[in-house]
């Protein structure tokens, strides 16, 4: 499989030579990942840098995955799998001589500045992502050491071949983050695909998950901390997708899927207030 | 003064054509694209007929915050974020209040537009104007 560098992309991911790296590094950690073959900065070959991976068998379509009866008994084993194989990938740690172009991590306050520095530059105000980002200022968790995070961990970047977990993929946005940063965004109802009342990713409950996460890291995890991951994690969506309109809007790319991607910022918005005014939800329901 | 039928009327029939007959003479790997354009039409079609209430609504509901400010909906609301950011409404219960009413109101409002089905996912059901209106309402006061 050959990955080269899209037209237009998202701000924050990573060129594919650097992605390249980190999907040595975590192959050599022990991940499901494709297997790093070769990378190559020169243009001249295919127009752009690339590299190549072996090619794994097995399908990433989300609807399949949570929705095809005949993987109903596989998910939990796939959910805990899931749990493990993040475990295993914050093995890699800072510092690393060969990712030494991802950026320190600052902890999440500097996550959320990061992310308010984003809403900063959009024209329109977003007054739910305000109130959002403002409980977050003020609910701030202790930092933890960083470890490698994957920020695109979710039901539709892996494969499934046969019920059975083959490769996790999409590695672009990977970077120094918070242990729990994954574990709230595979858990963000944004990537359930049609199955919400599955808490991990559409396809089981998140005991599963975490069990399968605790059993590997042996770390325990505190819910109060994945509701601040889950809560950064819709506001991070909303504004990816802002982005995604963006490559529209600013870069002109004429692609009706990433123009429309824009209008999924507002589920976020719901998710949010879902999470941070239960009272209310009931109220308006 | 335009003509009949009326410019819904036409996006509706063309999305039913673009659906029923021509999606399943697409290849499979065309079949999502044809869906995103009738995603498209009907996001079009739902903010026509839902006119600007709801928006209006909001504008009111804003300037029961802000009685002393500028009408204009727009500079309403950026004021507002701006309070939001701040934390601006914590320190009174009835604002707080009106403040939550706001976003509620408007995030439903907008998804009845662009995902009314995700309302739906979520148990809001598509009419919960009443509900709404009336929890709106108290809170201002």
């Amino acid at each position: 499989m050959l990955r080269c560098d899209a037209a237009t992309g998202v701000p924050s991911s990573l060129g594919r030579l650097e992605e390249f790296a980190v999907l040595h590094a975590v192959h050599a950690a022990g991940v499901a990942v494709p297997e790093p073959l070769f990378a190559c900065a020169d243009p001249a070959v295919v127009g752009k840098p690339f590299f190549v991976m072996r090619r794994v068998a097995g399908s990433a379509a989300g609807r399949p995955i949570t929705l095809d009866p005949a993987l109903e008994a596989a998910r939990p084993a796939l959910a805990g799998r899931l749990g493990r194989e993040l475990a295993r990938l914050q093995r890699v740690r800072p510092p690393r001589a060969d990712l030494t172009f991802l950026p320190p991590y600052g902890g999440p306050a500097a996550a959320i500045a990061e992310l308010r520095a984003c809403l900063d530059r959009y024209p329109n105000p977003r007054p739910v992502l305000e109130w959002a980002l403002h409980w977050a200022e003020t609910h701030l968790p202790e930092p933890l050491p960083p470890v490698l995070a994957h920020r695109d961990f979710r039901t539709g970047n892996y494969l499934v071949d046969g019920g059975r977990l083959t490769a996790i993929l999409d590695w672009e946005f990977a970077g120094w983050g918070d242990p729990d940063e994954d574990i709230g965004w595979f858990c963000c109802k944004g990537w359930r695909f049609g199955r919400l009342d599955r808490e991990a990713g559409g396809i089981a409950d998140r005991a599963h998950f975490y069990r399968g996460y605790e059993s590997e890291s042996g770390r325990r995890l505190d819910p109060a901390r994945i509701h601040f991951w889950e809560v950064y994690a819709n506001i991070r969506w909303a504004v990816i997708a802002m982005q995604q309109s963006d490559r529209f809007l600013i870069g002109g790319a004429r692609n009706l899927s990433t123009a429309i991607t824009g209008r999924r910022a507002t589920e976020c918005e719901l998710e949010l207030l879902m999470l941070l005014d239960p009272v209310n939800a009931a109220a308006y329901a | 003064m335009r003509d009949l039928p009326t410019s819904l009327d036409l996006l509706a029939l063309a999305r039913e054509l673009l659906l029923d007959e021509l999606a399943p003479l697409l290849p499979p790997e065309r079949q999502r694209d044809a869906h995103l354009v009738a995603t498209a039409m009907a996001i079009a079609m739902r903010e026509e007929e839902a006119g600007e209430a709801w928006q209006e609504d909001i504008g009111r509901l804003l300037h029961g915050l802000y009685p002393s400010a500028a009408r204009r909906p727009e500079t309403l609301l950026r004021a507002f974020a701006a309070d939001l950011r701040n934390g601006a409404f914590e320190t009174s219960p009835s604002l707080e209040r009106a403040a939550r009413a706001i976003l509620w109101r408007l995030t439903i409002g907008k998804l009845r537009e662009a995902n009314p089905q995700f309302l739906i996912a979520n148990g809001f059901s598509e009419v919960n104007d009443k509900r709404a209106v009336a929890v709106g309402s108290e809170r201002e006061q």
